[in-house]
Formats: C-alpha cells, structure tokens, sequence
C-alpha cells in the first residue's frame, strides 16, 4: 500500500489558464496557456516537439492536442512558460474549449509520447509538409528549427489547406519567412482558392513533386489527413525519398495518454506511448490499422 | 455518475426526516402549461413550492429519458404537463405523448416506481387555478411517498423467487423427424440457391459446443449440407437480414414462427421491402437454453405460420401464399404468470427486484446487437451532447439504459426474446418486454404480422384512454 | 514455501470466516441462478466448488466497471480537483480460478507497465488471490489449449487444490504465507501423495479438453495474415456488442468519460471494448477500423499476436466465456486455427 500510495495520480490534470488565443480560421484555433501553478510548469519544462497533451475541459472530457509551440529551451526562449494548442472544433470537448475564453481555466496533463528528433537533423535540409490541421503538430519542431536555424540547412514549409480559409497559421507565416534559408509554400486544394489568392493551387503531393527538391541529405517531415500520406508517401517513392529519411505523426484516437487504455493500438504499437512520432519506414512495419 | 451527485435523501436509507420536501421536476409545454403556471403566479394564487419547472415546446418533443434524466438526478417526484387533446400548437404532439406515457408509466410502475411520483396532466394557459391544483395534488401525492429509493443494488436482500413456468412446449420431434426437416431444408436452399430466386440463405450451422448452433450464410448451393436443425437453432436470423442484402437483391432467411415478428417488423418501418427477403419458414422443435426449453417456447406450438414464403415440416416444402396481413400471432405466454406476481409485490421490493438485475448490466450492449429491431445506425446509449444515458457502468446508467431501451422497442418488440437470450448477467429483459407487450394490446390492441400496421406509439386515437391523467 | 495443508470442508469455512475479520472478502455467490464474484458477509454465501467457474472473471474488483480517477468541482474563477482515496481494508479474491489468476496477471501486464495506474496498483497491493484448482473442466474450457493450466499458479498468493472432499492449501507467496498466518498451526500437514494430486487432477482435466492447442509460431502467421480475406468470412456472424470483452480476465480496454453536473462531477473511466465501432472513431469521422471484421480481427490478434517476443503467454487464457457466452456462437480458437489455415494455404495477402 504504501508504494502505490507514493505515485501520482496519472490521470489528474495540472491546472491551466487560457492567456489568450488566435482564431486561425474558422472553426481552427490557437491557445495559448499559462499554467495556474508555476510549480506544475517547471515540472515538466523539458518536453520535446511531437509530444502531445491531454487537454480537459472540465464537464465535456479530455481531448489530445499536439504541443504546438516551440519547446522551452535555455536561453533559445523569451517570456513565461506558455503552453500553445491548435485544435479544431469537431466534437464535445473541441466545441466546448472552443467557447471558452480568455481567463478561464483548463485542465492540462502530458506530455505524452516520443518526439521528433530534431537534434538529428543538424546539418540537414528539411521539408515540413503540413496538411490542414496537421500543421498544428509540425509547428512546434519547425519553430524549434527556426529559432536555431544556423543549425540546419534549408527550410521548405508546405502549408496546405483545403481552401483559402481554412488555412492556418497565416499571420505568422511571414514572420518565418523572414528567416534566411527558410521558404514557405502555401497552396490549397483546386476549387479552394479565391480570386486573389497568390499561393498554389493542387493537392499537396503534386505541389511537393512541384518543387523538384533533392532528395539528397533532406528529411521530410509531413503530418496530416491519411488520405493525403496515402498520395503524398507515393509520391516521395516517386522521386527517390528512402523510408527512413521521412517522418511522420500518427493521429489515433487516443484517451489515456500513457499505453494503457488500448484504443491506439497499431498491432503491437501504442501510438501514445510508442509514437506517436514514426519514420515513413517504421510505418511499413505496421499493420495497415491507422 | 457514479458518485459526485447522489443526494443526502438517496443515500441515507430509512424513513425520511420529518421535514423532509421532496424535490419535483415538471416538464411543461411551452404553449399551455407555462403560461398557466404564468397564469397561477399573476393570480396570486398560493401553492407548494416544490416544482422546479423546465419548458419544452410540446410534450410531443417530450422523451421518457428526460423523465428518467430527472430521477436520476435525484427528483422525487416528476410532473409533465402539456396542452388538452385537440388544443396542440402542432397538432398531434400531445396525442402521440399520450400514448407514449400511458405506456412509460406502466414501465415505470412495473419496475418499482410508485406512480405517486409520476404525474402527467393537462393545463391550459387559461388554467391558472387547475396548475395550482394539480401542484398542490402532486406535492402532496409525492410527499406521501417520500424519498425516492435509490439506484443501487439492494444489500442483505434474499432475493425474488419467481413462480415457475409452465407449458409444454411444440410437439416432440424425434431424432428421424428433426432429420427428415433437415434434409428438406437443405433441399429447399439447394433449390433457392439453384435457382437464384436468392443470393445468399442465412440458416442455421452447426457450433463449436454441444448442443449450439451459429449463424451461417450459405451462397452455394453445394454448400448446403452445412445447415443444421434442432434445439439449439436459438438466434434469430433477422438480425442479419439487412447487413446480408448489402450488393444483393434478395436473401433467404430461415425462421422460427418466433422470428416472423421481427421480419415483419423490419418491413412495417421500412427497413427492408417484402421482395427482398425470402422467408423460410420452418417447423420447430422449440430451442432450448442450455437444458431447458426456452420460456418463450412453453407456449408455442413450433408450427411455422402460414406467412412465411416457403414453409419447411417433416413432410416436405411447401409454397406458401398466405397475405401476411391476415395472420396474429398467438400470444399465450407462460410469463404473464410471473408478471402477474411481480405486480403483486409493493413497489419496494419490485424496485429491488429489478435494481439487483441491473447491477448486474455490464453494458456490452449484446441485447441491442443481437435485437433484430435495434438497427439504428447511432444509438441513444452513445449520443453525448447532451450524455442522456450515463456512461458510467452503474445503477443509474444501467437503469436508464435498460429502461430507455424497453421504451423504444414498446408497441415494436416482437418477443422473439434474443435481448434476454444474449444477456450475459441474465437479466430479465423478456419480462419487460412481455409486460409492454401487454400493455399495449391492452390499450390500442393486438401487435400483429401485419407489414402495413403502424406501431402502436407512432400512431394515435382521440379517443384513447387518459383516465391516469390529471 | 513447503509448508501445505489438508483441510477439511469445515476447516476451510472456519479459516474463511477469520479472513473476514480483517479484510473484505470476495468469493463466487449465486445471485439469482448467476454465480458472480460478489463481496460476502459470511463463509455460508460463498460458492466455492472443486470446478465451475463464474459468470465472469474477477477483474471487477481491481479494475471496477467504472470508477472515478478524480472529482472536480467549479470554484469562482478556478476548479477544486480531489483525488479519490485508495482502498481502506486488505481485499481477499477467494475461490478464483488458475484463469482468472492469470487474466489478473495479464492485467498486471498493462497497468503497472510504463507509468502506473495508481488506483489499480493501490488495490492490486492490497489484494491477496486465492486461487482453486480445477478438478474438472467445463465444456468451453480451453486453459491447456493456449499454455494455461487448470493448476496454474501463476497470480495466486494460495492456491487450494480439491482432494476429494478435502482440501489442499498452499502458500505460494508471502503475501500467501501472511494470510495463512497462525491458521495452519490447527492444521494436518499435507503428505506428498495429497501433493500428487495436483498432477493428477492436472492429467485428468487435461483429458477432458479436447480442443488442439494454439501454437506459439501462428502469432507470426496471424501477424502476417493481417490483411488476408479470411477475416471477412469468420467474423460475417460478430454481432459487435463487448460480451466477449466484457466477460474476459484480460481485457482491459477503457473508456474515460466526465460523469457531472453544473458545479461538479468526475473522471470517470468505464470499460470498453475494440469490437465497438466508436472505440477508434476520430471526431474528425475516419475510422482505422470501420468494419465489425477488422474490430474483431483486432480482438484475437491482441489476444493470439501482436507480442514482442515468440514466447510471452498469450494474452487469452483459455476461460472459454467468450466462446459460450457470445450471442452469435463466435469461437477464438476455432477462428485462429481458421484463419492460420487459410493464411497458409493461400498466402498472406490473399484477397477479400
């Protein structure tokens, strides 16, 4: 009794309250919150890109967002310890943190899962390949690479949407822009663009083919609907991208977070305690069930 | 939930304190009764102050889950109130409400909940003084029966021990005559098959257990020696009518005379057409559950009914071509006896009854799988915005489960018994079902075969009886 | 751990009677015709039989059908959370089977792996297995067809062993020798021939199953044959309800909901089962696995596959429940043996 007395409560969230937030399109937005405790922050200051969190809104349940902002390294990070989520109002909990607002509180536990691994990368060209709300879980390792982009070598962001207005993250995008080395292509799919819109037009697999980038020393980092991963891993094969050089997320239903609650099993994979970060090649490995 | 809202008066067994007030939810129509309680405050007129109302725009928009939504939210008592026949702002609404409380008071009544706590009434938005009146009566009638009993099961209670079953069944068949129907069976697939007058016969197969039988879906003729008959060909094969047309014209189903109401039922809401399903009627020996004969069998005689299309007995097949609208089904049933038992006991021990048998409820939900007539594509148990039945796998969410189910199959449930076949924790869900039954032939007549009948709750009468109400 | 002893009936109802003093006892209890593990009050409502088994599986009572993992409740412009307490009195599992035992050894496997879940650790702590050996096997037991024995000792803290109206009580562990405590001073040392029995009883129930054993290596083959037609054609009949689930020692999916009102409510976590369609459905509305085929596919592969090494147990330990309780007469060993057949004959990627 006493051992199990010693361990936390896995499932009971710190306390979060959203600081303020950014309405990416319509039905997308951006929190960003400050932990209601310090303490709880600095407890688990080190989380890497690719982790995810369980988000609670209490009275509507939990819902599992990427971490979406750069992580807190030393010195590379300026200001208070803010947690940032993009999330997507769809369901129950979505539609209930979406009409929450500035000042009020959530629950937060995480994080969760592997992550990406950036430090590998040095040195490396890079490709992000983000398609609709898939951005959301890229931004963090590509804020992360820009911040410390004298590290790495080019930066190609492809930012996808399925229409001008459901692309996301448009007020910042210039503000990466502006980094040297960093090039960031936002296209839409056909029908989704408007009179004046300047970016290209076509699924993302053939704007990527597109661009003719070479294959040598690049890792493609890509997120998004399955449908699109589907198109976009043929389309890399296509063009010569091996298995291992392409990284990707999987987005299972998850609920618990820590392996135990078995709804994100891949086979033998747990994608909240495995994953959910997974290379192009690790994917073949698993059974189609994602 | 589990435990976050449990009421002091629910918790706390025993009498209720002295100056214990009851807490009484009443769902009102928006066009009548509101403005009659409107009509009462601006009256001045004094009454209990108990009543904690919520407005709906017609009792028609009024579900039993919002009435069971209000006991477990510990409401002593529960009043609906709506607009007199024939002064509906739609019309209808409050005829078809009438019906569907007529019936969901009797549920309620039959599982233990005294019906001094549940009260319906008409109140016109000029009735001021009959809203004060009807409070007054409510207040009083659900004092006197105090707290409401909880949701949990009951503790150091030995138990129901329900009056046996007696019937004796179909005719006896022999190992020669279950065979000479085996084979005739097999003939008529063979030929069904052969002919393509279907693409696919689901029938019987033999289990992997003594004594059991699992559904097989035979689409070759040669195939058909895989069919069995017997005593252990215990599901009822509707239930995969509809998923086994899908990419085919028409399908072969083997039945029980205990499967035709489902099959007809599927019809009659338009779920499947009449040329899509080849019925293959076929003479039974009754089904036994484990050893015993199933309950639902003591009274059957096994002879399949004339509707069906093919018609399989000892003696060979025939082609049947009866109008399925002519036929009723015989509905002796060795149960009513231990309804009439149930009904004999005071309400507290039927809420006990029946609270120990939803304890049990695991929530696997094989009672709605396994019901040929559950075949909504999103079930009420899952919707969540508002959580109507409670996920939590407890008394409350067990109770309103079961309920709620019981409720929607009212006036359609073919008692073909499947629910309280497949229960794992042997809850008595045929009882329910059988008491509804009755119910409602009581109240609007006979369910029958009939695939151009309306159920008896999506259907009204001016005329039908209101005496229980206010 | 040598000590064992030879009970008689009485004996054993007298040292069951001390065991509830001191802590909550759970034994099989008919409740009206169902024999279910339930909490007793005295020895005289306990079922404990030489063979037979429960409706299902103990599990309930260290990883409940729902629980709250913590409350909360709104306070001005901040929430109030509270942790809920572990268990206050020792809980004694009695009368369980060498299945059961290892389904909460299987339990053990997910919940104290990684991070661990700490209200199941606090009951697993405070909990002491005392298993009774089979002395017959039912018509759906398989324990010996997939590694399982029906004298296994894995999971129990003492096992009994019925001899022939007496019992054979053995401590395997320290928390077994603990609850024995002084008992066995009154007790008749066990000799070496009651002791055989245990191989004996293990023999003859061995006999009675008559099912062909799964093999280690079909993992592999089932792994393989992932996407291979068969599926469709051995679950055509699953219905999709969770009663294979639900009724299973291993299992132990779940589902975690907020149960409240508007100023309070709660965590709560409730079973859950992959052969319903929601349990993967994304909000976004994609579904890995749409079809009732693929979801049970994902219920024997969990159970028969997906190891990291060939010679862990399998996760399904031979209760046999699923097989006699599901509505639809679906078979687990039947469908391995089935589908490894088909993967065989006709290559992994053979078509739908």
């Amino acid at each position: 009794m006493p051992l199990a007395d010693a361990l936390p409560n896995p499932y009971q969230p710190s306390l979060v309250r959203i600081h303020d937030y950014v309405d990416e399109t319509p039905d997308v937005r951006t929190l960003r919150l400050q932990f209601v405790d310090e303490g709880d922050a600095r407890g688990f200051a080190g989380w890497e890109p690719g982790q995810f969190g369980q988000f609670t809104v209490f009275g509507a349940g939990e819902s599992v967002f990427a971490l979406a902002n750069a992580p807190w390294r030393p010195n590379g990070h300026k200001g208070a310890l803010i947690l940032e989520c993009t999330f997507r109002m769809v369901g129950k909990v979505t539609s209930a943190l979406r009409a929450m607002s500035t000042g009020q509180v959530i629950g937060f536990r995480g994080p969760y899962g592997n992550h990406f691994p950036v430090d590998d990368w040095k040195g490396k060209h890079l490709v992000f390949i983000g398609g609709g709300i898939g951005m959301a879980a890229l931004r963090s390792a590509m804020l992360d690479v820009i911040n410390r982009k004298f590290e790495f070598g080019d930066v190609v962001i492809l930012n996808g949407a399925r229409s001008v207005a459901d692309m996301v993250y448009t007020d910042e995008m210039p503000s990466w822009e502006k980094v040297d080395g960093v090039k960031v292509v936002r296209t839409v799919d056909p029908g989704g663009e408007t009179e004046d819109w300047n970016g290209e037009v076509g699924l993302l697999p053939n704007v990527f083919e597109g661009l003719g980038l070479d294959p040598e020393n690049r890792i493609v980092i890509a997120c998004g609907p399955p449908i699109m991963l589907h198109y976009l891993f043929l389309s890399l094969g296509k063009v010569g991208y091996s298995p291992e050089q392409v990284v990707t997320t999987l987005e299972n239903k998850m609920k618990c977070g820590i392996g135990h609650c078995g709804r994100c099993y891949v086979g033998p994979f747990s994608v909240c305690r495995d994953g959910p970060v997974v290379t192009w090649a690790e994917l073949n490995e698993l059974p189609k069930d994602y | 939930m589990t435990e976050a809202n449990v009421s002091t008066a629910q918790s706390s067994a025993g009498p209720a304190p002295e100056d214990w007030k009851p807490h009484i939810v009443a769902l009102v129509c928006n066009w009548c009764s509101y403005a009659g309680a409107d009509m009462a405050g601006t009256t001045r007129l004094e009454y209990p102050s108990n009543v904690r109302m919520l407005r709906f725009p017609c009792t028609g928009r009024m579900s039993p889950l919002m009435i069971l939504k209000a006991f477990e939210g510990d409401a002593d008592g529960v009043l609906v109130s709506g607009c007199h026949p024939g002064d509906c702002h739609y019309v209808q609404g409050n005829l078809v409400a009438r019906r569907r409380f007529t019936i969901f008071r009797s549920l309620m009544d039959f599982i233990g909940i005294d019906l001094k706590r549940l009260h319906f009434a008409w109140v016109s938005a000029a009735e001021g003084h009959k809203w004060a009146k009807v409070v007054g009566e409510v207040t009083a009638a659900v004092q006197e029966a105090g707290p409401l009993p909880g949701f949990e099961a009951p503790k150091g209670w030995d138990g129901i021990e329900l009056p046996d079953m007696a019937g004796s069944g179909p005719q006896e068949l022999d190992d020669k005559q279950l065979d000479a129907i085996c084979d005739n069976l097999r003939k008529a697939a063979t030929e069904i098959l052969s002919t393509g007058r279907a693409g696919v016969v689901i029938a019987y197969g033999q289990g992997n257990l003594a004594g059991r039988t699992r559904p097989v879906f035979i689409t070759d003729g040669a195939d058909c020696d895989a069919l069995v008959w017997g005593q252990g060909c215990r599901n009822n094969l509707s239930t995969y009518v509809a998923s086994t047309l899908e990419g085919r014209e028409r399908v072969a189903v083997v039945a029980k005379a205990c499967d035709l109401g489902a099959i007809s039922g599927l019809i009659r809401e338009g779920q499947i057409r009449r040329d899509q399903v080849l019925v293959i009627g076929v003479q039974c020996p009754g089904v036994t559950d484990d050893s015993n004969l199933a309950a639902k069998c003591l009274a059957c005689s096994g002879d399949p009914h004339p509707v069906c299309d093919l018609v399989v007995t000892v003696d060979g097949v025939q082609e049947s071509c009866e109008d399925p609208s002519q036929a009723t089904l015989d509905t002796a049933d060795a149960r009513d006896e231990q309804i009439a038992y149930l009904e004999s006991l005071p309400h507290g021990e039927r809420w006990k009854y029946w609270q120990r048998q939803f304890a049990r409820c695991l929530r696997c939900y094989a009672c709605r799988a396994a019901c040929p007539l559950c075949y909504c594509a999103s079930c009420v148990a899952e919707k969540h915005r508002p959580q109507w039945v409670p996920t939590s796998i407890d008394n409350p969410g067990n109770s309103t489960w079961n309920i709620i189910r019981a409720i929607h199959l009212a006036g359609r449930c073919s008692g073909c018994d499947e629910c309280a076949r497949v229960c794992p924790a042997d809850i008595r869900l045929d009882l329910i079902n059988r008491k509804l039954a009755l119910e409602v032939e009581r109240h609007y007549g006979k369910v029958g075969l009939d695939p151009g009948e309306k159920s008896a709750l999506v259907d009204f009468r001016m005329e039908d009886s209101e005496e229980f109400i206010l | 751990m040598d000590a064992s002893w030879k009970l008689t009936d009485v004996q054993l109802m007298e040292w069951l009677s001390g065991l509830l003093e001191g802590s909550n006892v759970v034994a099989p209890v008919e409740e009206d015709g169902v024999l279910l593990f339930r909490q007793i009050a005295s020895p005289d409502q306990a079922t404990v039989t030489p063979s037979g088994k429960t409706r299902w599986s103990p599990k309930e009572f260290l990883f409940p059908r729902s629980e709250a993992l913590y409350r909360y409740a709104f306070k001005g412009s901040t929430v109030l959370l509270e942790d809920p307490s572990g268990p206050d009195r020792p809980q004694v599992l009695f009368g369980v089977r060498s299945c059961d035992a290892s389904g909460i050894v299987r339990l053990d496997d997910i919940f104290l792996s990684g991070m661990k879940d700490r209200l199941y650790a606090a009951r697993r702590d405070n909990t002491t297995i005392v298993s009774v050996a089979c002395n017959a096997a039912d018509p759906e037991c398989f324990c010996t067809a997939v590694g399982y024995s029906p004298v296994g000792e894995e999971g129990c803290d003492i096992q009994l062993v019925p001899l022939d109206g007496d019992w054979l009580l053995r401590p395997l562990t320290e928390k077994g020798k603990e609850l024995v405590g002084e008992g066995g001073e009154a007790w008749k040392q066990a000799t070496a021939a009651d002791r055989k029995k245990i191989r004996v009883i293990a023999k003859k129930v061995t006999g009675q199953i008559e099912r062909s054993p799964v093999n280690q290596e079909w993992s592999q083959v089932l792994e393989e044959g992932f996407e291979h037609g068969a599926w469709e054609r051995l679950a055509q009949h699953c219905l999709g309800c969770s009663v294979c689930a639900y009724v299973c020692p291993s299992c132990s999916c779940f589902d975690m909901n907020h149960e409240g009102n508007a100023w309070c409510g709660e965590q709560c976590r409730s079973w859950d089962a992959c052969t319903f369609p929601l349990f993967t459905h994304h909000a976004s509305g994609h579904n890995p696995r749409k079809t009732k085929q693929e979801r049970y596919r994902q219920r024997v592969l969990h159970k028969f596959a997906f190891k990291e090494e060939g010679d862990q147990p399998f996760r399904c330990v031979g209760c046999g429940r699923c097989v006699s309780l599901c509505p639809a007469g679906l078979d687990i060993v039947n469908t391995v043996a089935a589908a490894v057949e088909a993967i065989r004959e006709e290559g992994a990627n053979a078509a739908r």
